[in-house]
């Protein structure tokens, strides 16, 4: 699942748990920029955001660096840090922006609050991401491609907690237009503690997830280690440990079908490794709203051609069928369908964009 | 309490459980749910019981688990959740079976190690539990380890060190939840509680209680140290409150004793009956699991020293912990006073 569940941290405790982050330009107005966060896998209809928790959006003006094989994140970044009140009847929010001005808000009211340059809703939403679970666990257990034509989705019907932030970005925003951005949880108190970041989807389970093809730490759960690192600044101490953990797994996917799409390099890296190693989502501000743009950017970047889009993420993109295909056989061949190709219900191209909550489903009969 | 980062505010805390509990319920009752869920399910089930004080929370985490096993022998998870529900309703020799059997179906040495350890303190088997315990802390000092390592030096009485690993597993929490925590700080009360250090109890239990508001035990035993200090009507006000919100016998019982005690005969006598009859209700079912807290009702406010020491026999039989034969010791005291008289 996108990153659900991804840890023994987030398994603990799901209110730091963040389940997805997206990026795109406002399809409305181009000179905003939406940044969304979602936290609280299957959250129930009580759940609320932790008091104790700074949830919060980095975002850095990127660039493509010399070479043209990977991202240049600036040194400087504009943070978005939102924290919630110990109020469970009627929770409050407060979003500090990168200029210290604060915007309030209450959780789940539809229009959210407003800020100078800021539109912000927090609130319980539908979960946008949609896959099967279950059949990836398959592929992965068995060794073979377990997809069925129609798929069953784990997270049909389910809610989350989402922030979702609609930025005027050449005002709020440092450099541009084309931004590295991610989502992270930290524990209050006078020294934060990251307890969770997210950039890219599926990182941490689809592809870190497995240990048995990783023939270095096989039995390492590297998953609260990943969470740990500061995305723009992996420590040198663990970094061998994800290389490994990507090469290895990469190389699974892409055997899959029996031929290699992503040959190694001498030193048995994956051609993928060091792209996502920098693990933030890339959106070209500057590029109007695309439905289907993610990874664009970096697929460019590989090419040695411009990007065409805006690339980041939309809510409605079928991410899973758009991995597979690229790990298994790098787009050359036919579309790798996980059988699911919609959520319960698809996110809307006017704020706050994500569907309200499902209503609880009745049992099946 | 020592303050380390903030945590969740417990009331949001609790509506979080609840948050997880019904969605994956929703999931259960549609028929998707995985061997792992359905787990997770008895799990947070049983942390909501322990937590607001509700047996019917631990009969539905043991429902959940007995038919776990029956929908999915094959898996160890299934048999790990039943051997916990089992030792919660102190079926410990039951509970070590299915720990064996989810080892032979591959569940890993140190995880069945650790659950057997919870059952062997449980049985007053301190030395074997210290055992796994201390190898676990040394080759991982997580909060985890740790804090379960304080309980079980709590519990056999060494104080020097459950003291000092409380504060160093405390600092090795990064979690945002109250519930590790405050679990630990009752373990340090009940500590403190059988030393009969008063003040350093009612510290501990204010500390988990200040936490976790709505966390019943440590409310329970905040009032019994109170009354114990003579602060009667604080300790009768918090007892109320869980005796509409807990359907626990214990409180009733603790009530009945504390009015009782203060001279208020008409009110003792209602919550002694309504005790007595949750006891007797519980009994039917689940004897060995509610034998040790209703003797210590009959030799109290129940007032049937016979009654009370035929259930702590079974007790001890049960689990011969130093708790146990104490009671025991007691009931026998009590029913040679009654034949003396």
């Amino acid at each position: 699942m996108s990153d659900h569940i991804s840890g023994p941290r987030a398994i603990a405790d799901p209110v730091i748990d963040i389940t997805d982050l997206y990026a795109f330009p406002c399809p409305q107005s181009p000179q905003h920029l939406v940044l969304i966060m979602n936290v609280f896998p299957y959250a129930g209809p009580s759940a609320l955001f932790s008091d104790a928790v700074i949830y919060r959006l980095r975002v850095r003006s990127a660039s493509i660096a010399a070479g043209g094989r990977s991202f240049a994140a600036a040194a400087e970044e504009s943070v978005f840090d939102c924290t919630f009140s110990g109020a469970p009847q009627a929770q409050e929010g407060r979003c500090t922006l990168p200029s210290g001005e604060v915007v309030e808000f209450r959780v789940n009211e539809e229009g959210g609050g407003r800020g100078k340059g800021l539109q912000i809703f927090a609130g319980q939403r539908s979960d946008p991401f949609f896959l099967d679970g279950p059949m990836i666990e398959r592929t992965i257990a068995t060794k073979q491609l377990a997809f069925k034509q129609v798929g069953s989705d784990r997270l049909y019907g389910k809610n989350v907690l989402g922030i979702v932030l609609r930025i005027e970005w050449a005002s709020l925003l440092k450099g541009g237009p084309m931004f590295a951005v991610v989502a992270e949880t930290l524990s209050g108190g006078k020294r934060p503690v990251r307890l969770e970041r997210v950039g890219r989807p599926e990182v941490k389970n689809v592809t870190l997830g497995a240990k048995m093809f990783d023939s270095v730490n096989r039995d390492l759960e590297i998953r609260d280690l990943y969470n740990d690192e500061d995305a723009f600044n992996l420590s040198k101490s663990y970094v061998g440990a994800y290389r490994a953990r990507f090469n290895a797994n990469l190389a699974f996917y892409d055997g899959l079908d029996g031929k290699v799409d992503w040959p190694l390099d001498e030193h048995g890296n994956h051609p993928l490794t060091e792209l996502l190693l920098a693990d933030f989502l890339v959106v070209d501000a500057s590029q109007p709203f695309c439905e289907r743009s993610y990874f664009e950017i970096e697929q460019a970047m590989l090419e040695g051609r411009v990007h065409a889009s805006c690339g980041g993420r939309w809510l409605n993109e079928d991410l899973v069928d758009f991995l597979l295909t690229l790990y298994i056989n790098a787009a050359n061949g036919p579309p790798i369908r996980d059988g699911v190709d919609a959520p319960i219900v698809w996110s809307s191209k006017v704020f706050p964009y994500m569907a309200p909550p499902n209503r609880p489903q009745p049992p099946a009969s | 309490m020592m303050d380390e980062r903030p945590l969740t505010d417990g009331t949001i805390a609790l509506l979080n459980l609840g948050a997880q509990i019904e969605a994956v319920e929703a999931e259960v009752e549609r028929g998707r749910a995985t061997v792992e869920t359905r787990a997770g399910l008895a799990e947070l089930i049983s942390l909501r019981g322990l937590i607001v004080g509700h047996i019917a929370d631990y009969e539905k985490a043991a429902q959940i688990a007995e038919q776990l096993v029956d929908d999915a022998p094959t898996d160890a998870r299934a048999w790990v959740a039943r051997a916990r529900a089992r030792a919660g309703f102190h079926r410990f020799n039951d509970a070590l079976d299915d720990i064996d059997v989810a080892e032979r179906l591959a569940l890993d040495v140190d995880t069945a190690n650790g659950e057997r350890a919870a059952i062997l303190q449980a049985l007053g088997r301190y030395d074997e539990a210290l055992a796994v315990r201390e190898k676990a802390a040394a080759r991982q000092s997580s909060f985890e380890h740790l804090a379960a390592l304080v309980g079980l030096y709590a519990e056999c009485g060494d104080i020097e060190a459950a003291e000092r690993l409380y504060a160093e597993s405390l600092s090795r929490y990064r979690g945002v939840s109250p519930f590790p925590p405050a679990l630990l700080d009752f373990q340090l009360g009940l500590m403190w509680m059988n030393e009969g250090r008063l003040q350093e109890a009612r510290h501990s239990f204010g500390a988990a209680w200040c936490r976790l508001p709505a966390y019943a035990a440590a409310k329970g035993h905040l009032a019994e140290v109170e009354a114990l200090l003579g602060e009667v009507d604080c300790a009768v006000a918090r007892l109320y409150s869980l005796v509409m919100s807990s359907d626990d016998p214990d409180y009733a019982a603790q009530l009945a004793r504390i009015l009782g005690d203060a001279g208020d005969a008409s009110e003792s006598r209602h919550w002694r009956r309504l005790a007595a009859a949750r006891y007797e209700e519980l009994l039917a079912r689940r004897p060995e699991a509610f034998a040790d807290h209703a003797a210590e009702f009959w030799l109290g406010a129940g007032a049937d020293p016979d009654k009370a020491l035929r259930l702590a026999r079974m007790n001890v039989a049960v689990r011969n912990t130093p708790r146990a034969r104490g009671l025991l010791a007691q009931a026998i005291a009590a029913t040679a006073k009654g034949v003396r008289a």
